[in-house]
């Protein structure tokens, strides 16, 4: 009932908003807020039900969706099926803060606020669909669907060149779920639902006594062409998806039977297929373009939820669908992978060196710092991975941080350019105070988030039999890149002389109470997060420790 | 290692837990004090901070004479992830005990100075805020139990040093200086955090305890130890990242004493007193090495510079690289001894400078002279620190270097390294050098002409009591007498009852040559005249070799440019691609469009056209066309579908 609800509250806000009249500018942003709240709530109340000392899914919701026999093609089955395991469950949670931030933020939004809000809550709903769907059906359409709200929030809330870059997410998203989609589409073909297909079949009478034996003996059975394919019911279930005994003989994506295409294995060229499509998303370079143009044309608050909850359902993607169903391939590429995780992180963090916009810098150090997730998944150690998906909670809240700064400056002066100002700690000591916590923060000061995501992201690359010692060396220099590129912006716009292309006493004004309630909180949590770290490893430890298990299997 | 008793502690007894405890809130209240002092008002924080301080001072001694023979242990979990469990650590022993005296004291009396010093500062509890930050942070770093929780605290003094040095954040000087000492240190720091990598992949632990085992010393690899070093590099001011720390005299003054002596640079002599099981011979060449290089380019810069804090911080570079070899060498206790004695008399220097400085409103040496008259208590103090920091007879500074050099030649004699009697003879002779410079400093502010005009030596005058007191109390602690009771060896000294004796070589000649050295050195800096500072040695010490210079041209610029043109590349061309792809594909759908326009549907519209003629020419034939495109359509599907399935 709580992850469902999860994702229709705010569904049915968006309906509630896009019901009451043109006239209640005032309702709309309260519903949301409204709504919002609930969420962190309902997620706090997941967060304390959740039983650290199992592995595996909780809270499962499960609903027969769509049954569809298709001849040949077997028995199409779709469920509704909702969960939360130690790797989602810390993404639901974060996502649930960054919203209810992102709504705070929003409270300077004055056009089209019924569309704005109905988006923002449709949004929200999504999100959560895709983070706590379990089937990847219902996955896909929720992943598919945020891009609606998504494009528009940018095309039509967002800056000068806001067509240009919301075309370009929207192009560059979709091009990577085709991948996903074809991906999807081969793991339906080959994976069976052993208990319904053994049920069909008459195997068994009663789902309980389904066991290794009877699936085994399903499996001989398909084999020697003895059980009519239209009996065979397929599947959309992660569960099963991520079971190797539950791949048909002879299908395509079998682990056992590797056909090849184009001279490389099938499964191969899977997992290539759904990692890239995640890896726009995360994103890697050189997948990426979109990101700065997107963050920079954003509205704030659409910044704060693309850098703080956008960007980990890559990571999580990668996790769940990539990783999850090929471990074979996250295993044999591990080299690749975490060489493409270094590559941004070095890429990224020069990049974020080289810039003039404030946005645009926040935006290049986003991929640098997504790049750690990239190198604490590929690494496929415990310390790793569970480094990886605390990573990505920690620049959820680093992140949504800094670019509601960037949004302060922003909104008093539209203008973003670091040459613009100097010496702002002046004219604006609080909102200087807060932006350091931030930056320290996100280059990794101990004691901060940032610093536990990079620690154990690194270590576990060093720990790694798959990943060569100087990659991670050359990795580590993003700790020294963002040092740089921070402290840099640091001393060029808030010390020094005191000066600015804009009136500095009528309109750098420092923060406002609702600024403050939004900063304070989230560089509190990232402080809470970083003393205190197993608030996440508690959630990830149990579950990361069992999908160890498979890898060194495979 | 036995005599450090790395041991894991019996079952707590209750004195033992009250000491535990004793020991948790001396780490916790400098940051109790950064917290309550920020928020305190102009006046309280002063005040508060130097009785927090002083709280902590007592309650360190307190502690460093009780502490039994094992050391106190403490742990904690901090981070578990899937069974691998990180836990926070901390342990007072012996070394500790006498670190945590050092800090609280020379913090202590800086704090008190500072009352007076930065009277008319309006950011006054920021000020007092970070020095309590500043404490906390190295109080964590000595009281560290393991090298996850060193590092942590590691880098919040970065955090500290770069909020002080960077104090008058309105001077662009300043905040540059800042941000250079962050960023140098943090090369240093990635060094170290790949060595913690390194020490976690060999031995599965980072707890200081277990690393400590005599076992591990054979095969501990040479990176372990020189990555670990690295930090040092960074924090201790070791060639090449030496850079940082003559810009970091752009802080208030007594900072520039706390850095010096006790909260930042000591903490990389320390980290080596710590890992010395994790060294390698090949590494502790590489540190003896670089230790051996940095007592003589900080000596060399020290000699010409013309700003009087900038002479003192080549002169404490200069002296790390001296505790540094001898941390190289296996003489911890001498680089430790060194590292007390120094923290007095250096911290005695700069909070003296500061007098000068607060007296006479410049830096530049040039401009002062004749001061001893004007100033006789700061000129007495400085000149009794300086004696000790020259490494005179009776002064505490001779006795440790004395502990250092006699080692070196005893290292020298076993380490079996090519040239390696060549390094004693290298530090012996910077000794010289020490005292060449330390002269020609006191020469140039006490003796002489005055020659600064906007402030006239009638307006020069000593300052009040809360600053003079710091500097007695200092010069008085220079003295060889409290270390020992032979002002001419260490060796019953009670703090080697602290410390491990070092084993020093039987020279009969070493003290004497030294103390020769030093009366030369001592004589020539009186005596010599001022260079021409535009002559290459001169500028080559003022501008410490060109190091910063290289820095800028080899790294700095290049670094940005590559960025630059990185990110130009990335809007160019990998951008360019995807925009590329994205109007090829609008320019292909024109294409496409057209075919389909002329082509398709001119195809169309032909077939059309000869169907129609068809048609007139089948007119009396029952018009299919219908069907037969339902049955075309049929059966294309059908091919379709047979291919998918």
């Amino acid at each position: 009932m709580l992850l469902s609800l999860l994702i229709f509250l705010p569904l049915l806000g968006s309906l509630v908003v896009a019901l009451l009249p043109e006239r209640q500018t005032a309702a709309f942003r309260w519903v949301a807020l409204g709504v919002t709240i609930l969420e962190v709530g309902l997620a706090g109340l997941a967060y304390a039900a959740f039983d650290r000392s199992a592995g595996g899914y909780q809270l499962l919701e499960q609903a027969d969706w769509i049954t569809l026999p298709l001849g040949r093609l077997g028995i199409a089955s779709i469920d509704y099926l909702v969960g939360v395991d130690g790797i989602s469950l810390p993404l639901v949670v974060l996502s649930a803060v960054v919203m209810l931030a992102g709504v705070v933020s929003s409270w300077t939004v004055t056009h089209r606020q019924k569309a704005y809000y109905a988006l923002y809550l449709l949004l929200t709903g999504t999100v959560m669909g895709c983070f706590v769907a379990l089937d990847f059906f219902l996955f896909f359409l929720f992943f598919e669907f945020m891009l609606l709200p998504m494009y528009f929030l940018i095309g039509l809330w967002g800056g000068p060149r806001r067509e240009y870059a919301s075309i370009k997410f929207f192009l560059y998203t979709l091009l990577g779920s085709l991948l996903i989609l074809l991906v999807m589409i081969g793991l339906y073909l080959s994976v069976m639902d052993p208990v319904s297909t053994a049920l069909a079949a008459g195997f068994v009478t009663d789902p309980s006594a389904l066991t290794d034996e009877v699936i085994r003996l399903l499996q001989a059975h398909i084999q020697a062409g003895q059980l009519n394919p239209a009996q065979i019911v397929h599947t959309f279930d992660m569960r099963y998806l991520a079971d190797g005994r539950n791949y048909l003989p002879d299908a395509f994506l079998n682990p056992a039977a590797e056909p090849t295409v184009l001279g490389m294995p099938a499964r191969m060229l899977a997992f290539w297929a759904v990692f890239l499509g995640f890896a726009v998303k995360l994103p890697i370079v050189p997948l990426h373009t979109w990101l700065p143009d997107a963050h920079v044309e954003a509205p704030t608050p659409i910044s704060v939820v693309l850098a703080g909850v956008l960007l980990k359902i890559g990571g999580y993607g990668i996790l769940r669908i990539a990783w999850n169903f090929f471990p074979d391939g996250a295993a044999e590429y591990a080299t690749g992978l975490a060489g493409l995780g270094v590559l941004s992180i070095v890429y990224g963090g020069l990049n974020a060196l080289a810039q003039t916009d404030l946005k645009k810098m926040i935006a290049y150090s986003s991929v640098s710092h997504m790049g750690f997730v990239l190198l604490g998944v590929a690494s496929l150690t415990a310390e790793g991975i569970n480094g990886a998906v605390y990573q990505m909670v920690s620049h959820g809240v680093l992140s949504a941080m800094l670019f509601l700064l960037t949004g302060v400056l922003y909104d008093r002066t539209h203008d973003r350019r670091i040459d613009s100002y100097r010496g702002l700690m002046q004219p604006m000591p609080q909102f200087a105070i807060l932006t350091a916590v931030a930056f320290f923060g996100s280059l990794g000061l101990p004691g901060f988030s940032g610093f536990v995501g990079e620690l154990f992201t690194l270590m576990g690359s060093f720990q790694s039999e798959w990943i060569p010692g100087w990659l991670t060396v050359l990795g580590t220099s993003g700790i020294l890149l963002a040092a740089a590129y921070f402290l840099w912006t640091l001393q060029r716009m808030f010390f020094g002389a005191a000066w600015s292309r804009h009136d500095m006493a009528s309109v750098l004004t420092d923060l406002t109470l609702r600024e403050k309630l939004l900063l304070v909180p989230l560089g509190a949590l990232a402080l809470g997060l970083g003393l205190f770290p197993n608030l996440i490893f508690d959630l990830t430890s149990q579950t990361v420790g069992q999908w160890l298990i498979r890898f060194a299997v495979e | 290692m036995d005599e450090w008793g790395y041991l894991r502690p019996e079952t707590p007894t209750f004195f033992g837990m009250l000491q535990s405890l004793l020991a948790v809130c001396l780490l916790l209240l400098p940051f109790v004090g950064f917290l309550t002092v920020s928020l305190a008002s102009r006046r309280l924080a002063g005040p508060l901070a130097v009785g927090l301080t002083a709280l902590g001072l007592i309650g360190s001694i307190g502690l460093a004479v009780s502490l039994p023979e094992q050391p106190i242990t403490l742990q904690a979990d901090w981070a578990t992830l899937s069974g691998i469990s990180f836990g926070i650590g901390f342990r007072v022993d012996g070394l500790a005990g006498l670190m945590l005296v050092i800090v609280h004291g020379v913090a202590l009396l800086v704090q008190v100075y500072s009352l007076s010093y930065l009277l008319d500062e309006p950011r006054l509890s920021r000020y007092f805020a970070y020095l309590q930050l500043f404490i906390g942070a190295m109080l964590g770093i000595v009281l560290a139990g393991n090298l996850l929780v060193m590092y942590a605290f590691w880098e919040l003094v970065g955090l500290a040093s770069y909020l002080l040095i960077g104090f008058y954040a309105d001077r662009p000087a300043a905040s540059q200086a800042a941000k250079k000492a962050f960023l140098m240190n943090r090369v240093g720091d990635m060094g170290m955090l790949i060595g913690i990598f390194l020490t976690y992949y060999y031995y599965d632990t980072l707890d200081l305890a277990q690393l400590n085992h005599t076992d591990l010393y054979a095969v501990a690899p040479t990176a372990v130890g020189l990555c670990l070093f690295m930090g040092c590099v960074g924090k201790s001011a070791q060639f090449p990242l030496l850079t940082w720390l003559p810009d970091a005299m752009e802080g208030p003054t007594p900072v520039s004493a706390l850095l010096h002596a006790a909260t930042m640079v000591a903490a990389g002599v320390f980290l080596l007193a710590r890992i010395q099981p994790l060294l390698s011979p090949d590494a502790r060449a590489v540190i003896v090495l670089i230790g051996t290089i940095t007592t003589f380019w900080g000596g060399y810069s020290a000699l010409f510079q013309t700003d009087i804090k900038k002479v003192l911080a080549f002169s404490t570079v200069s002296q790390l690289g001296l505790m540094v070899a001898a941390m190289g060498m296996g003489n911890v206790g001498g680089a430790l001894f060194h590292l007390l004695t120094h923290a007095f008399f250096k911290a005695g220097l700069f909070l003296s400078a500061g007098s000068v400085i607060h007296a006479v409103h410049t830096q530049d040496m040039r401009q002062m002279g004749g001061l001893r008259r004007a100033l006789p208590v700061t000129f007495v103090a400085y000149t009794v620190c300086a004696a000790a920091l020259a490494g005179v007879p009776l002064f505490s500074g001779f006795l440790s270097k004395e502990a250092i050099l006699g080692g070196a030649f005893a290292w020298a004699e076993t380490a079996g390294i090519s040239l390696a009697a060549g390094v004693p003879v290298l530090l012996l002779l910077s000794s010289g050098l020490t005292a060449l410079y330390m002269a020609r400093q006191w020469r140039l502010i006490f003796l002489g002409q005055y020659q600064h005009e906007a402030t006239p030596l009638s307006g020069v005058h000593e300052a009040d009591g809360l600053m003079r007191v710091p500097v007695v109390i200092l010069a008085l602690l220079s003295v060889a007498f409290w270390f020992s009771v032979n002002p001419f060896s260490a060796h019953g000294s009670w703090v080697f009852g602290i410390l491990p004796l070092p084993a020093e070589a039987e020279l009969p000649w070493l003290p004497p040559v030294s103390v020769l050295l030093v009366l030369l050195g001592g004589w020539f800096g009186v005596r010599l005249r001022e260079p021409n500072p535009t002559r290459l040695y001169v500028q080559l010490s003022v501008q410490y070799g060109f190091l910063d210079r290289a820095y800028q041209w080899y790294i700095i610029t290049p670094a940005i440019k590559a960025a630059t043109l990185l990110n130009r590349a990335d809007q160019r061309l990998v951008d360019g691609a995807v925009n590329g792809a994205g109007i090829g594909g609008v320019v292909l759908a024109h294409l496409v469009h057209a075919v389909d326009r002329f082509g398709v549907d001119g195809l169309v519209n032909g077939a059309a056209w000869l169907a129609g003629r068809l048609g007139r020419l089948t007119r009396s034939v029952q018009n299919g066309r219908v069907q037969s495109y339902i049955t075309v359509a049929v059966v294309g599907l059908l091919i379709v579908l047979w291919w998918i399935l």
